[in-house]
């Protein structure tokens, strides 16, 4: 994303799991907000809030089939880093 | 630009116990070149500082490599190494990790995947003590 003067503006969606947040999708979802290293991505659900680069936080949230995850994303490209997360927690299983 | 990442080295008592470790971070952290260092030379429990400078060579892809160590002599055998009291390593920058073994593993292996630094992928591995899996 190209420098711009004016800030985006935060993006906070909300997704429903399809599936247990495993490993492998929670190293996906690292692997992807390490792409947009500007960009501060947040997962939160009832529990606690885990930031969206480190795996064993995305972990930590224990969050299971069914469960809503707010994702939070703020900083230079907050649309594509939001898009992106929110793509691989609702990928249907492996 | 050619890609180059950190290299992990998981050292441990148990030659089984590395590769498994170093199996699920392959599988999780897809790209991350991880060698599993376990056990003696002729394969017993233990550690050796010969198969840890190996692991250490074929680890190394030119950004420097990171020794993660299960718990005792694993611990000395890598600081040994560091040190260069046993054979110097031939790789410029090695690190060691304090940080829980299979946790600071994965760790490591997703932030080397994605191209963080040496600094980086060790603050990650250590970062393992301090996060909640219940």
């Amino acid at each position: 994303m190209s420098a711009s003067s004016e800030p985006a503006m935060p993006v906070e969606q909300v997704v429903v799991l399809p599936k247990h947040l495993h490993a492998r999708p929670a190293g996906q979802v690292a692997q992807a907000a390490a792409r947009y290293p500007d960009t501060t991505i947040e997962l939160s659900n009832d529990h606690r809030t885990a930031n969206a680069r480190s795996i064993l936080a995305v972990m930590g949230l224990g969050a299971v089939t069914g469960d809503q995850i707010r994702v939070r994303a703020a900083g230079a490209d907050p649309a594509g880093a939001s898009a992106a997360v929110a793509a691989i927690l609702t990928a249907a299983e492996e | 630009m050619t890609p180059k990442m950190v290299g992990i080295v998981l050292i441990s008592h148990s030659a089984s116990l590395a590769a498994g470790a170093a199996e699920l971070v392959g599988q999780i952290a897809g790209g991350a070149r991880v060698v599993p260092a376990g056990g003696t030379d002729d394969g017993r429990l233990g550690t050796s500082t010969d198969l840890i400078l190996a692991a250490i060579a074929e680890a190394d892809q030119g950004a420097g490599v990171l020794l993660l160590p299960d718990l005792g002599s694993s611990v000395i055998s890598a600081r040994m190494v560091l040190a260069g009291s046993d054979h110097a390593p031939a790789v410029a920058q090695v690190a060691i990790a304090d940080a829980p073994f299979v946790e600071g593993a994965v760790a490591a292996g997703v932030a080397a995947s994605v191209g963080a630094d040496l600094a980086a992928v060790t603050q990650a591995a250590e970062e393992a003590r301090d996060v909640r899996k219940l």
